[in-house]
């Protein structure tokens, strides 16, 4: 229990001195909300002309704008610090992090706040509550906690390739996470129903970056379209996969690190 | 003007040194293209929906995309950090204009843009296939729009990175500005899809200069008078911000304190 009170504690720092600023805070806030209201706008303008697309409807894609959102919501409000990685290391700031007893890249993900992640979440959440009632989704019980452990699953997805693609830093040696941010930004695609993008894209998106799992395999199962409905249920294995694979890669990287030299 | 001149060359020597930069512009203009190019071609794959066919769909998104990677490289973030350093007190010394000097650094990253550009465009249409390109009277006043383009993009960005004068938050201003951009100037999607009131009010706004005008003119959705008219908007938006932007500039140098050192 020491470590997750610790990470708020230390989060609970960086907010404080966030609210310093008061009128930097509320812009950066407003500016993501204006974000996903474009988003909006643009899905209800598309669909209003179009009834679906390979059967995803409005509120459908809705759900997968709003799982992305929320995702990467929770990862900047929580998580933000993991993009100054790549600046920590090219500086030397890992010393300080190697001799403190508690998990290193723990640290590091908690050097900052992203309040724009709050603003995601409350958005996501809206796009994905709008999106449901309006599905004709048989509700029971066990569905329901199915749907919350898809949730789950798909922040812990996206956490992971951000910890990971973030933790190649430590082989590529650049001040800023070019390599992180390009994949992210690939992740974008994920919003839109996977059926649309050739082959080779789907592959990336579904195996090698497994992007579609925060968004379009669970949303897919919950609302049992498409053609591969039953892969949404193996995601809670793909996200126990991904931070696997993102600690195993982070360790590797830490193992590399040669601080910065005076 | 030698002394624009120099800053031009400046910065395109310069250019290809700020990568994460240019990733940053155009990583998610590039993924808008893809993301927009795979779903248009589901959506219009049997039947043109308000008018637009495939072909004519995807020669709007690689116009937009052209759009939207001119002029987003070398500016904002170079100045947006100066000023938040205080490192514009020094360019304030400098005997030459602030705003045409931004302008030429502009100018200087142009041409890794057009590179890029070339190259995306000839990937997407060997993928995709090509694109009808409209008659000559067409086709000039394209070159034209897209001309205009780079001083109206130039001034839209350059009034919003003042604002660093009054927060320290640049992300959110950029964040804010892409957003309205993205929707305003058609980029996200064609204005004639939006609701009759939005269009209408994104139609005379200066953001329909940055991609819905040069794009609506390749296709030959307007043509003649009103296409001069739009292109006419365009300009005229160029030399309101030109000067807009200077009462700002002013207003914002009233703003300024720098910690000595």
């Amino acid at each position: 229990m020491r470590t997750p009170r610790l990470y708020l504690r230390l989060l609970g720092a960086h907010f404080r001195s966030m609210l310093e600023y008061e009128a930097d805070f509320v812009i950066l806030a407003l500016a993501t909300v204006l974000m996903q209201v474009v988003n909006i706008v643009f899905l209800a303008a598309l669909f209003a002309k179009v009834p679906d697309v390979h059967g995803w409807t409005f509120w459908s894609v809705l759900i997968m704008f709003g799982a992305v959102a929320l995702a990467e919501g929770f990862c900047s409000l929580f998580f933000d610090g993991m993009w100054s990685l790549a600046w920590q290391i090219n500086r030397g700031d890992l010393d300080y992090f190697l001799v403190r007893p508690y998990p290193v890249a723990l640290q590091s993900s908690s050097a900052n706040v992203g309040i724009n992640g709050l603003s995601n979440i409350v958005m996501g959440g809206i796009m994905i509550g709008t999106g449901l009632a309006h599905a004709d989704i048989p509700w029971t019980p066990w569905r329901a906690l199915l749907g919350v452990i898809l949730l789950i699953s798909s922040v812990v997805i996206k956490l992971s390739i951000n910890l990971a693609t973030n933790a190649v830093s430590f082989w590529l040696s650049s001040p800023t996470p070019m390599f992180a941010f390009a994949m992210h930004q690939v992740g974008d695609l994920a919003r839109f129903p996977l059926s649309v993008y050739p082959v080779a894209l789907k592959a990336v998106l579904g195996a090698v970056l497994p992007f579609a799992f925060i968004s379009f395999f669970p949303t897919a199962y919950l609302l049992d379209t498409g053609q591969s409905r039953w892969l949404g249920l193996i995601t809670p294995l793909v996200a126990a996969y991904c931070a696997g694979a993102a600690a195993l890669v982070f360790k590797r990287g830490l193992r590399r690190y040669e601080s910065a030299g005076n | 003007m030698r002394g624009y001149r120099a800053l031009i060359r400046a910065t395109a020597r310069a250019a290809l040194a700020y990568r994460f930069n240019l990733l940053l512009g155009l990583g998610g203009v590039l993924m808008q293209l893809v993301a927009l190019l795979a779903v248009w071609r589901v959506i219009l794959a049997d039947s043109p929906v308000n008018g637009f066919t495939w072909p004519q769909m995807r020669a709007y998104l690689l116009v937009a995309f052209a759009a939207g990677t001119v002029v987003s490289i070398m500016g904002d973030f170079r100045m947006a950090f100066r000023i938040l350093d205080g490192d514009v007190a020094l360019d304030l010394v400098k005997p030459i204009d602030y705003q045409r000097a931004r302008f030429a650094e502009a100018l200087g990253g142009l041409w890794i843009e057009v590179v890029l550009i070339a190259v995306v465009v000839g990937i997407a249409m060997a993928l995709t296939g090509g694109v009808d390109v409209p008659a000559a009277p067409g086709l000039a006043l394209f070159a034209v729009s897209m001309l205009v383009l780079v001083p109206l993009k130039f001034l839209i960005v350059y009034v919003s990175t003042l604002a660093c004068f009054w927060t320290q938050n640049f992300m959110g201003v950029q964040w804010a500005r892409l957003a309205v951009v993205n929707l305003f100037s058609g980029a996200l999607i064609p204005l004639a899809y939006l609701p009759g009131w939005l269009a209408g009010a994104a139609q005379w706004s200066p953001f329909a200069g940055l991609t819905s005008t040069p794009a609506l003119i390749f296709l030959g959705r307007v043509d003649g008078r009103h296409a001069l008219v739009l292109v006419a908007v365009q300009a005229g938006w160029v030399l309101a911000l030109w000067f807009g932007a200077r009462l700002v500039w002013q207003r914002a140098l009233r703003r300024l304190t720098v910690n000595g050192g």
